[in-house]
Protein backbone atom coordinates (compact mmCIF):
# COMPACT_ATOMS: atom_id res chain seq x y z
CA UNK A 1 0.00 0.00 0.00
CA UNK A 2 2.84 2.00 0.85
CA UNK A 3 4.27 1.84 -2.08
CA UNK A 4 1.07 2.71 -4.11
CA UNK A 5 1.03 5.58 -2.36
CA UNK A 6 4.58 6.76 -2.92
CA UNK A 7 4.13 6.14 -6.20
CA UNK A 8 0.78 8.35 -7.07
CA UNK A 9 2.02 11.46 -5.32
CA UNK A 10 5.14 10.93 -7.30
CA UNK A 11 2.74 10.78 -10.61
CA UNK A 12 1.03 13.94 -9.22
CA UNK A 13 4.17 16.01 -8.89
CA UNK A 14 5.23 14.95 -12.24
CA UNK A 15 1.99 15.86 -13.60
CA UNK A 16 2.02 19.09 -11.55
CA UNK A 17 6.13 20.12 -12.78
CA UNK A 18 4.84 18.88 -16.24
CA UNK A 19 1.85 21.57 -16.53
CA UNK A 20 4.24 24.37 -14.86
CA UNK A 21 7.21 23.76 -17.08
CA UNK A 22 4.72 23.63 -20.20
CA UNK A 23 2.70 26.88 -19.03
CA UNK A 24 6.23 28.74 -18.18
CA UNK A 25 7.84 27.84 -21.55
CA UNK A 26 4.86 28.88 -23.31
CA UNK A 27 5.21 32.29 -21.58
CA UNK A 28 8.50 32.26 -22.10
CA UNK A 29 8.59 31.82 -25.96
CA UNK A 30 5.34 33.62 -26.35
CA UNK A 31 7.04 36.72 -27.27
CA UNK A 32 10.10 35.35 -29.53
CA UNK A 33 7.36 33.62 -31.48
CA UNK A 34 5.14 36.83 -31.80
CA UNK A 35 8.39 38.66 -33.50
CA UNK A 36 9.37 35.51 -35.54
CA UNK A 37 5.87 35.28 -37.31
CA UNK A 38 5.64 39.31 -37.88
CA UNK A 39 9.23 38.63 -39.62
CA UNK A 40 7.80 35.69 -41.48
CA UNK A 41 4.86 37.13 -42.43
CA UNK A 42 6.97 40.46 -43.66
CA UNK A 43 9.19 38.01 -45.67
CA UNK A 44 6.29 36.43 -47.19
CA UNK A 45 4.89 39.74 -48.07
CA UNK A 46 7.79 41.59 -49.46
CA UNK A 47 8.79 38.63 -51.27
CA UNK A 48 6.68 39.98 -54.18
CA UNK A 49 8.93 42.94 -54.33
CA UNK A 50 11.91 42.75 -56.43
CA UNK A 51 14.93 42.53 -54.04
CA UNK A 52 16.37 46.29 -53.49
CA UNK A 53 13.31 47.84 -54.99
CA UNK A 54 12.40 49.82 -51.69
CA UNK A 55 14.28 50.74 -48.23
CA UNK A 56 11.77 51.52 -45.95
CA UNK A 57 9.63 49.00 -44.18
CA UNK A 58 6.09 48.86 -46.33
CA UNK A 59 4.35 47.09 -43.41
CA UNK A 60 4.98 49.41 -41.27
CA UNK A 61 2.60 52.13 -42.52
CA UNK A 62 -0.43 51.30 -44.08
CA UNK A 63 -2.17 53.89 -46.34
CA UNK A 64 -5.92 54.76 -45.99
CA UNK A 65 -7.79 53.29 -49.25
CA UNK A 66 -10.84 55.28 -50.39
CA UNK A 67 -13.44 52.72 -51.26
CA UNK A 68 -12.52 48.89 -50.47
CA UNK A 69 -15.44 46.97 -52.13
CA UNK A 70 -14.19 46.92 -55.76
CA UNK A 71 -15.59 44.90 -58.87
CA UNK A 72 -15.17 40.82 -57.98
CA UNK A 73 -13.11 41.63 -54.94
CA UNK A 74 -12.09 43.46 -51.75
CA UNK A 75 -9.54 45.60 -50.61
CA UNK A 76 -8.01 44.83 -47.33
CA UNK A 77 -5.33 46.86 -47.20
CA UNK A 78 -1.99 48.97 -49.05
CA UNK A 79 0.98 49.46 -49.05
CA UNK A 80 3.60 51.68 -50.15
CA UNK A 81 7.34 50.97 -51.01
CA UNK A 82 9.73 53.74 -51.55
CA UNK A 83 13.58 54.05 -52.40
CA UNK A 84 14.95 57.18 -51.04
CA UNK A 85 11.65 58.54 -50.49
CA UNK A 86 10.09 58.16 -53.54
CA UNK A 87 7.55 55.60 -54.24
CA UNK A 88 8.62 52.67 -56.30
CA UNK A 89 5.50 50.44 -55.77
CA UNK A 90 2.52 49.70 -54.59
CA UNK A 91 1.38 46.47 -52.75
CA UNK A 92 -2.56 45.80 -52.23
CA UNK A 93 -3.99 42.85 -50.74
CA UNK A 94 -7.42 41.65 -51.51
CA UNK A 95 -9.34 39.22 -51.05
CA UNK A 96 -11.91 37.35 -53.62
CA UNK A 97 -13.89 34.37 -54.32
CA UNK A 98 -12.52 31.66 -55.55
CA UNK A 99 -13.78 28.18 -55.91
CA UNK A 100 -13.45 26.53 -52.49
CA UNK A 101 -13.38 29.39 -50.18
CA UNK A 102 -12.04 33.10 -50.04
CA UNK A 103 -8.69 33.54 -51.85
CA UNK A 104 -6.14 36.60 -50.21
CA UNK A 105 -3.35 37.50 -52.80
CA UNK A 106 -1.11 40.07 -51.89
CA UNK A 107 -0.48 42.36 -55.62
CA UNK A 108 2.32 44.53 -56.11
CA UNK A 109 1.73 47.55 -58.89
CA UNK A 110 4.77 49.87 -59.88
CA UNK A 111 4.11 53.54 -60.67
CA UNK A 112 3.69 52.90 -64.47
CA UNK A 113 0.56 50.96 -63.11
CA UNK A 114 2.09 47.81 -63.83
CA UNK A 115 2.31 44.73 -62.46
CA UNK A 116 5.65 43.43 -60.44
CA UNK A 117 4.38 40.76 -58.76
CA UNK A 118 1.64 38.63 -56.70
CA UNK A 119 1.83 36.00 -54.13
CA UNK A 120 -1.38 33.58 -52.70
CA UNK A 121 -1.05 34.27 -48.91
CA UNK A 122 -4.53 32.41 -48.31
CA UNK A 123 -6.41 29.67 -50.38
CA UNK A 124 -9.06 26.93 -49.88
CA UNK A 125 -8.52 25.49 -53.42
CA UNK A 126 -9.12 22.02 -54.68
CA UNK A 127 -6.02 20.15 -53.87
CA UNK A 128 -3.95 19.44 -56.84
CA UNK A 129 -5.85 21.55 -59.57
CA UNK A 130 -6.81 25.09 -58.04
CA UNK A 131 -4.04 25.20 -55.23
CA UNK A 132 -1.56 24.61 -58.06
CA UNK A 133 -2.13 28.67 -58.02
CA UNK A 134 -0.28 28.79 -54.97
CA UNK A 135 3.26 26.73 -56.41
CA UNK A 136 6.03 28.77 -57.01
CA UNK A 137 6.80 25.51 -59.38
CA UNK A 138 4.06 26.51 -61.50
CA UNK A 139 4.69 29.86 -62.31
CA UNK A 140 1.04 30.20 -63.29
CA UNK A 141 0.93 33.57 -62.02
CA UNK A 142 4.05 35.18 -64.01
CA UNK A 143 2.29 35.55 -67.27
CA UNK A 144 0.15 38.73 -65.58
CA UNK A 145 4.07 40.51 -64.74
CA UNK A 146 4.63 43.11 -66.68
CA UNK A 147 0.91 43.60 -67.75
CA UNK A 148 -0.78 46.96 -66.75
CA UNK A 149 -4.33 48.04 -67.62
CA UNK A 150 -3.43 50.67 -70.18
CA UNK A 151 -2.04 47.84 -73.10
CA UNK A 152 -4.36 45.76 -72.68
CA UNK A 153 -7.41 45.85 -74.22
CA UNK A 154 -10.69 45.14 -72.09
CA UNK A 155 -11.10 41.69 -73.71
CA UNK A 156 -8.32 40.08 -73.06
CA UNK A 157 -8.73 40.29 -69.11
CA UNK A 158 -9.67 36.68 -69.75
CA UNK A 159 -8.45 33.44 -69.87
CA UNK A 160 -8.70 31.95 -73.73
CA UNK A 161 -11.48 29.93 -73.73
CA UNK A 162 -13.46 33.40 -72.64
CA UNK A 163 -11.97 34.87 -75.99
CA UNK A 164 -8.98 36.13 -73.53
CA UNK A 165 -5.61 36.23 -73.60
CA UNK A 166 -4.34 34.21 -70.65
CA UNK A 167 -3.74 30.78 -70.09
CA UNK A 168 -5.41 28.97 -67.31
CA UNK A 169 -4.90 26.41 -64.69
CA UNK A 170 -5.80 23.06 -66.19
CA UNK A 171 -8.47 21.70 -64.52
CA UNK A 172 -9.29 25.14 -61.93
CA UNK A 173 -11.64 27.63 -64.37
CA UNK A 174 -13.35 29.19 -61.91
CA UNK A 175 -10.17 29.73 -59.68
CA UNK A 176 -8.40 30.87 -62.78
CA UNK A 177 -11.59 33.38 -63.97
CA UNK A 178 -11.45 34.83 -60.31
CA UNK A 179 -7.81 35.78 -60.17
CA UNK A 180 -7.74 37.49 -63.19
CA UNK A 181 -10.41 39.51 -62.31
CA UNK A 182 -9.62 40.26 -58.91
CA UNK A 183 -5.82 41.22 -60.58
CA UNK A 184 -8.09 43.42 -62.61
CA UNK A 185 -9.99 44.97 -59.60
CA UNK A 186 -6.47 45.79 -58.54
CA UNK A 187 -5.09 47.18 -61.42
CA UNK A 188 -7.88 49.37 -61.96
CA UNK A 189 -7.87 50.93 -58.41
CA UNK A 190 -4.41 51.89 -58.47
CA UNK A 191 -5.68 53.54 -62.04
CA UNK A 192 -8.42 55.25 -60.38
CA UNK A 193 -6.44 55.84 -57.29
CA UNK A 194 -3.14 56.61 -58.11
CA UNK A 195 -2.32 59.68 -56.87
CA UNK A 196 -3.70 59.05 -53.41
CA UNK A 197 -1.50 55.63 -53.31
CA UNK A 198 1.77 57.21 -54.39
CA UNK A 199 1.36 60.63 -52.24
CA UNK A 200 1.69 62.78 -55.26
CA UNK A 201 0.02 66.57 -54.68
CA UNK A 202 -2.94 66.92 -57.21
CA UNK A 203 -2.17 68.88 -59.84
CA UNK B 1 11.12 -6.78 -31.64
CA UNK B 2 12.44 -6.29 -35.13
CA UNK B 3 15.56 -4.18 -35.74
CA UNK B 4 13.63 -1.66 -37.65
CA UNK B 5 11.09 -1.07 -35.35
CA UNK B 6 12.15 2.79 -34.63
CA UNK B 7 12.34 3.46 -38.02
CA UNK B 8 8.79 1.66 -38.68
CA UNK B 9 7.05 3.77 -35.23
CA UNK B 10 8.78 6.71 -36.56
CA UNK B 11 6.92 6.49 -40.26
CA UNK B 12 5.48 9.48 -40.56
CA UNK B 13 7.69 12.05 -39.50
CA UNK B 14 10.44 10.20 -41.24
CA UNK B 15 8.05 10.38 -44.54
CA UNK B 16 7.01 13.78 -44.37
CA UNK B 17 9.89 15.86 -43.15
CA UNK B 18 13.21 14.78 -45.45
CA UNK B 19 12.14 16.71 -48.50
CA UNK B 20 15.74 17.94 -48.33
CA UNK B 21 18.75 17.38 -46.28
CA UNK B 22 18.11 20.45 -43.90
CA UNK B 23 14.61 18.98 -42.69
CA UNK B 24 16.39 15.57 -42.97
CA UNK B 25 18.83 16.66 -40.51
CA UNK B 26 16.36 18.81 -38.29
CA UNK B 27 14.14 16.24 -37.50
CA UNK B 28 16.22 13.69 -36.62
CA UNK B 29 18.55 16.00 -34.17
CA UNK B 30 14.87 16.59 -33.12
CA UNK B 31 14.20 12.41 -32.64
CA UNK B 32 17.34 11.90 -30.75
CA UNK B 33 17.12 14.59 -28.18
CA UNK B 34 13.33 14.01 -27.49
CA UNK B 35 14.39 10.07 -26.98
CA UNK B 36 17.22 11.18 -25.27
CA UNK B 37 15.75 13.69 -22.96
CA UNK B 38 12.80 10.89 -22.03
CA UNK B 39 15.04 8.42 -21.12
CA UNK B 40 17.40 10.08 -18.94
CA UNK B 41 14.38 11.90 -16.80
CA UNK B 42 12.31 8.56 -16.92
CA UNK B 43 15.82 6.82 -15.42
CA UNK B 44 15.50 8.29 -11.89
CA UNK B 45 11.52 8.22 -12.06
CA UNK B 46 11.34 4.66 -13.15
CA UNK B 47 12.47 3.93 -9.03
CA UNK B 48 9.70 5.86 -7.38
CA UNK B 49 7.13 4.46 -9.63
CA UNK B 50 5.14 0.83 -9.87
CA UNK B 51 4.45 -1.15 -12.51
CA UNK B 52 0.86 1.02 -13.54
CA UNK B 53 1.83 4.72 -13.27
CA UNK B 54 5.27 4.01 -15.14
CA UNK B 55 3.21 4.49 -18.49
CA UNK B 56 1.22 7.68 -17.15
CA UNK B 57 4.75 9.38 -16.27
CA UNK B 58 6.14 8.76 -19.84
CA UNK B 59 2.92 9.83 -21.23
CA UNK B 60 2.97 13.00 -19.00
CA UNK B 61 6.54 12.96 -19.69
CA UNK B 62 6.53 13.20 -23.44
CA UNK B 63 3.62 15.46 -23.55
CA UNK B 64 5.84 18.05 -21.78
CA UNK B 65 8.79 17.69 -24.22
CA UNK B 66 7.19 17.31 -27.56
CA UNK B 67 5.28 20.59 -26.51
CA UNK B 68 8.56 22.12 -25.35
CA UNK B 69 10.27 21.38 -28.55
CA UNK B 70 7.59 22.65 -30.57
CA UNK B 71 7.50 26.00 -28.86
CA UNK B 72 11.17 26.33 -29.21
CA UNK B 73 10.91 25.55 -32.73
CA UNK B 74 8.48 28.17 -33.61
CA UNK B 75 10.11 31.02 -31.35
CA UNK B 76 13.97 30.34 -32.98
CA UNK B 77 13.55 28.44 -36.17
CA UNK B 78 10.38 29.49 -37.27
CA UNK B 79 10.49 29.24 -41.30
CA UNK B 80 12.23 25.50 -40.37
CA UNK B 81 9.26 24.86 -38.02
CA UNK B 82 6.43 26.05 -40.99
CA UNK B 83 8.24 23.22 -43.55
CA UNK B 84 8.48 20.81 -40.35
CA UNK B 85 4.60 21.38 -40.03
CA UNK B 86 3.15 18.92 -37.25
CA UNK B 87 5.46 16.28 -37.90
CA UNK B 88 8.24 17.00 -34.99
CA UNK B 89 4.43 16.55 -32.29
CA UNK B 90 4.44 13.02 -34.02
CA UNK B 91 8.03 12.06 -32.50
CA UNK B 92 6.12 11.42 -29.39
CA UNK B 93 5.49 8.48 -30.93
CA UNK B 94 8.98 7.01 -30.55
CA UNK B 95 9.72 8.43 -27.20
CA UNK B 96 6.75 6.14 -26.42
CA UNK B 97 7.32 3.34 -27.79
CA UNK B 98 11.04 3.41 -26.15
CA UNK B 99 9.14 2.81 -23.02
CA UNK B 100 8.26 -0.94 -24.28
CA UNK B 101 11.89 -1.87 -24.98
CA UNK B 102 12.92 -4.16 -22.34
CA UNK B 103 14.90 -2.38 -19.25
CA UNK B 104 18.56 -1.82 -19.41
CA UNK B 105 18.69 -1.81 -23.22
CA UNK B 106 20.89 1.13 -23.95
CA UNK B 107 22.57 -0.73 -27.04
CA UNK B 108 19.88 -1.57 -28.93
CA UNK B 109 18.49 2.23 -28.13
CA UNK B 110 21.44 3.68 -29.20
CA UNK B 111 21.79 1.57 -32.48
CA UNK B 112 17.89 2.26 -33.40
CA UNK B 113 18.46 5.95 -32.50
CA UNK B 114 21.71 5.94 -35.28
CA UNK B 115 19.24 3.83 -37.63
CA UNK B 116 17.09 6.21 -37.86
CA UNK B 117 19.23 9.39 -38.03
CA UNK B 118 21.08 7.59 -40.57
CA UNK B 119 17.77 6.64 -42.37
CA UNK B 120 16.77 10.14 -42.76
CA UNK B 121 19.66 11.30 -43.98
CA UNK B 122 19.66 8.82 -46.64
CA UNK B 123 16.31 9.48 -47.32
CA UNK B 124 16.59 13.31 -47.10
CA UNK B 125 19.82 13.41 -49.55
CA UNK B 126 18.09 11.13 -52.09
CA UNK B 127 14.96 13.35 -51.94
CA UNK B 128 16.38 15.99 -52.48
CA UNK B 129 19.04 15.22 -55.16
CA UNK B 130 16.04 13.28 -57.01
CA UNK B 131 13.81 16.15 -56.54
CA UNK B 132 15.60 19.38 -57.67
CA UNK B 133 18.84 17.77 -59.76
CA UNK B 134 16.83 15.10 -61.70
CA UNK B 135 13.47 16.87 -61.55
CA UNK B 136 11.55 14.06 -60.07
CA UNK B 137 8.23 15.61 -58.66
CA UNK B 138 7.19 12.31 -56.96
CA UNK B 139 10.01 12.25 -54.62
CA UNK B 140 8.84 15.76 -53.32
CA UNK B 141 5.54 13.84 -51.96
CA UNK B 142 5.13 11.52 -49.22
CA UNK B 143 4.46 8.38 -51.29
CA UNK B 144 7.79 8.92 -53.14
CA UNK B 145 9.34 8.99 -49.92
CA UNK B 146 8.07 5.93 -49.52
CA UNK B 147 8.75 3.83 -51.92
CA UNK B 148 12.65 4.90 -52.17
CA UNK B 149 12.49 4.14 -48.25
CA UNK B 150 11.98 0.90 -49.96
CA UNK B 151 14.47 0.85 -52.05
CA UNK B 152 17.23 1.96 -49.32
CA UNK B 153 16.29 -0.99 -47.09
CA UNK B 154 16.21 -3.09 -50.25
CA UNK B 155 19.57 -1.98 -51.12
CA UNK B 156 20.97 -2.09 -47.33
CA UNK B 157 19.36 -5.41 -46.64
CA UNK B 158 21.08 -6.60 -50.00
CA UNK B 159 24.58 -5.46 -48.74
CA UNK B 160 24.69 -5.75 -44.81
CA UNK B 161 26.96 -8.50 -43.99
CA UNK B 162 25.14 -11.51 -43.33
CA UNK B 163 24.24 -12.79 -39.41
CA UNK B 164 25.45 -15.92 -39.53
CA UNK B 165 28.35 -17.53 -41.71
CA UNK B 166 27.35 -19.81 -44.41
CA UNK B 167 28.73 -22.89 -42.34
CA UNK B 168 26.04 -22.60 -40.20
CA UNK B 169 23.09 -22.06 -42.57
CA UNK B 170 23.46 -26.12 -43.20
CA UNK B 171 24.21 -27.99 -46.12
CA UNK B 172 22.45 -29.92 -48.54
Amino acid sequence: MNVRWRSAACLLLLALLAVATTLVWQRFTAEPIAQASRQWQERQWLAVLPPGSYDNRPLQTPLALAETSLRHSRLLAGYRATLAGSPTAILLHNRFQGYGGAIEMVIAIDTQGRLVGMRVLEQQESPGLGDQLADPARHWLDQFIGRAQQGTPEQAWAIKRDQGAFDQLAGATVTSRAVIEAIQDALRYFDDHRQALLGEARP
Amino acid sequence: MSRFWLVMISLAPLLGATRTIVQAIAISLCACLLTGLHQALMAPLRRHLDQGASPWASALLTATLVTCLYLGLRAWALPLAEELALYPLLLALPCLACEQLPPQTHRLLCRSLGGLLVASLALGICRQVLADDLGLHIATLAPGALILLGLLLGLYNHLRPSTTSPRRQGSR
